[in-house]
């Protein structure tokens, strides 16, 4: 993906994935990932160790395009969650890497009713 | 229900500057035991005051996750959309002034702070359900519950943060519910168990730590927090409006984005294309909808009252909202423009990217005719620096990026402003200034860039800061924490301790062949160690001279070059 002048930098998607995976987790708001995979339709809360499932990254024309499919909290303010990942997500990535991020897009797959009517 | 702190205010009077809490003078009053809705409304006016004032400060202290540097604003974004819910509240329920805060922040919510903010006041309000005033108890529980929503909202908290201090002042709150019925006193127990938190956050968090800061989030809490105690306490913060305008007046509004003004216009026969028209040539982003009886008006203005006089003069003016939009910590540090004696004989200007107060000191009094605010984890933006650049008067500018990752920012002004701007790829601060220090009044554009260009390579630049993450790079691996040594953007070299680095770096640079050392110590480092670092080096470096700056700079402990 990069020329170096020894040779070759190669990223695996499944790399990118990864740490856009953990850039998406701390981000407040967000309390699980949806595997993409899924013929029911039904969104399956992932584990740690397999969040990058619900991440698909794709290149396009050497572009970085991150799709990342998200459980939010009920109650939070969608649009500002889905806008702090992108930040946080693009910001990671970039670190990581030093390569642009073209596109980073939120699917939020399901709402987590945590609270009731507690208290 | 009697709102009892609406009685007697001694004023504070113009008490700027830090009030502490652990200061043991006698509070005005004591003795509230009950407050209302009306008293919570004074209580979130008295917190969003505070925190306006302190939203620069807190912005200084932003490096995590994303380092823009703007969590302060976003904070007070939130508190004000809070706030706006209920300033024409006249409800005596905390209930419902309590639900109208948490819907207000959760609408205006901004950054991951803001976000948490409004969950930790859904808490509250979810817990005061129903309730027409609140006791001590209420209040703890209140707390709890805030914390406890906040918690929920992630699934990895991170502590060290925002909400380690929510649950802190929580966990006093609870505390305090067991020793007294006064809310005043139970504030400032609060108060203080944020203020002990966030100063522990560093501790818990190691990325703050290394930064040498406290963790933002948690401070602007703690702020909102003290504000509400000055309240209960008696003492007076100017009010804050719920407008940010008539407060607002941090940066020079030549062009630039100034104030989005929104307001209704009713009247009769109105000519919504005439009127259109005639704001439009106040500013930009105009829409002008409605029809000859109602008219709704949007524009970006650097001069709201014009707009708003012409809307007078058209018919009668209603929900005005005016509201800055100058948002970042950026543009809040750019305030100066630096006009400077030697921009009179030259028709050439110069911009440095320069981070930290004593090193852009250092460019001013070298002639810079603008500084952009910026540097290794605050990367200027494209328009940022378009901006500065077609606001100067000159229509022939240099850039100096100072840093390799601005380089391009630079070199896309380059090709996007009409003016005549050229790039010169300096890597590193001593870079920049060796660059400027070749610049000639007398010569034109050309021969300035091809001089400075090359008095890049005159320069030897050394960096030292710590280790933000593990890696291993040029066979080198390195631990998160460690000190690094980057010469001229490479690094070169890592260990644990700054003198061995320093003194690594100096040998590579070939310091002995010389005849300056220049030091500029960054903001976590103090003085004397800074001057035992240059004793140090002079001991080293008999033959050479060794000057030390206060370079004031985030991130780099040392920036040394040597020429």
């Amino acid at each position: 993906m990069e020329e170096a002048p020894l040779g070759k930098i190669e990223v695996a998607p499944q790399a990118i994935a990864t740490i856009a995976g953990h850039a998406v987790i701390s981000c407040y708001g967000v309390v699980g990932m949806a595997a993409t995979t899924l013929r029911d339709g039904l969104a399956e809360l992932l584990q740690h160790e397999n969040l990058s499932r619900g991440v698909r990254v794709h290149l396009v024309d050497d572009q970085i395009i991150i799709d990342l499919y998200v459980v939010i909290e009920y109650g939070v303010r969608i649009s500002e969650v889905a806008h702090n990942i992108m930040s946080s997500v693009k910001y990671a990535v970039e670190r990581a890497l030093g390569l642009p991020v073209a596109q980073v897009n939120i699917h939020v797959q399901g709402l987590r009713i945590s609270d009731e009517n507690g208290g | 229900m009697k709102m009892e702190a609406e009685t007697a205010r001694p004023a504070l009077g113009e008490h700027e500057g830090e009030v502490r809490v652990s200061d043991k003078r006698a509070p005005a009053r004591r003795g509230l035991r009950i407050c209302n809705g009306q008293g919570l409304k004074r209580m979130i006016m008295a917190g969003t005051a505070w925190l306006e004032r302190n939203v620069p400060h807190i912005n200084a202290l932003n490096v995590f996750p994303v380092p823009d540097g703007d969590t302060g604003t976003n904070m007070f974004l939130t508190m004000q959309a809070a706030l706006k819910a209920i300033a024409d509240s006249p409800e005596h329920s905390v209930s419902a002034i309590a639900h109208k805060v948490a819907h207000g922040s959760l609408m205006g919510a901004r950054g991951n702070s803001g976000v948490i903010l409004s969950q930790f006041f859904r808490g509250i309000a979810r817990s005061l359900d129903g309730k027409m005033s609140f006791t001590a108890p209420d209040l703890a529980a209140a707390m709890a519950e805030g914390s406890a929503t906040a918690y929920k909202g992630v699934l990895k908290p991170v502590e060290g943060t925002i909400l380690t201090v929510a649950r802190d002042a929580a966990l006093a709150a609870q505390e305090a519910a067991t020793t007294t019925r006064d809310l005043v006193v139970m504030l400032e127990r609060i108060v203080e168990a944020a203020r002990a938190s966030v100063a522990r956050t560093p501790d818990l968090l190691p990325v703050l730590k290394s930064a040498g800061v406290v963790d933002a989030g948690g401070q602007g809490l703690y702020v909102v927090l003290e504000g509400m105690l000055h309240y209960l306490r008696g003492e007076t913060i100017e009010e804050v409006s719920t407008t940010l305008a008539q407060t607002v007046d941090l940066q020079p509004l030549a062009g630039g984005y100034g104030y989005d003004t929104q307001f209704i216009i009713q009247g009769r026969d109105l000519n919504v294309e005439a009127i259109r028209a005639h704001i439009a040539s106040l500013g930009d982003s105009v829409l002008v909808v409605g029809d000859s009886g109602l008219i709704k008006v949007h524009v970006h203005t650097p001069t709201p009252g014009a707009v708003l006089d012409y809307g007078i003069r058209m018919g009668n003016v209603s929900k005005v909202i005016i509201e800055n939009l100058q948002e970042q910590y950026q543009e809040f540090m750019a305030r100066q423009p630096v006009p400077t004696t030697t921009e009179e004989i030259t028709d050439i200007a110069t911009v440095a990217v320069v981070a930290g107060r004593g090193l852009t000191e250092v460019f001013r009094t070298l002639g810079v005719s603008a500084i952009v605010p910026g540097g290794q984890t605050m990367n200027p933006s494209t328009e940022e620096m378009l901006q500065v650049v077609n606001q100067l008067t000159k229509d022939q500018v240099i850039i100096l990026p100072n840093n390799k990752n601005i380089i391009l920012v630079a070199r896309q002004v380059q090709e996007l402003s009409h003016k005549q701007v050229r790039v010169v790829p300096s890597k590193t601060i001593p870079q920049g200034i060796s660059a400027l220090l070749a610049f000639k009044y007398d010569a034109d554009l050309d021969s300035n860039v091809v001089a400075m260009e090359k008095a890049l390579d005159l320069v030897q630049t050394a960096e030292v800061t710590r280790a933000v993450r593990s890696v291993e790079i040029n066979g080198l691996a390195v631990e998160e924490g460690q000190i690094i040594g980057l010469l001229n953007g490479q690094l070169v070299t890592a260990g644990s301790e700054q003198e061995e680095i320093v003194l690594d770096l100096l040998a590579r640079m070939e310091a002995d062949q010389a005849e300056i050392i220049t030091v500029y110590y960054g903001e976590a480092v103090t003085a004397p160690q800074a001057r035992r670092l240059v004793a140090l080096i002079q001991e080293h470096y008999p033959a050479q001279e060794v000057e030390l700056l206060d370079g004031g700079q985030p991130h780099y402990c040392y920036i040394i070059s040597a020429e």
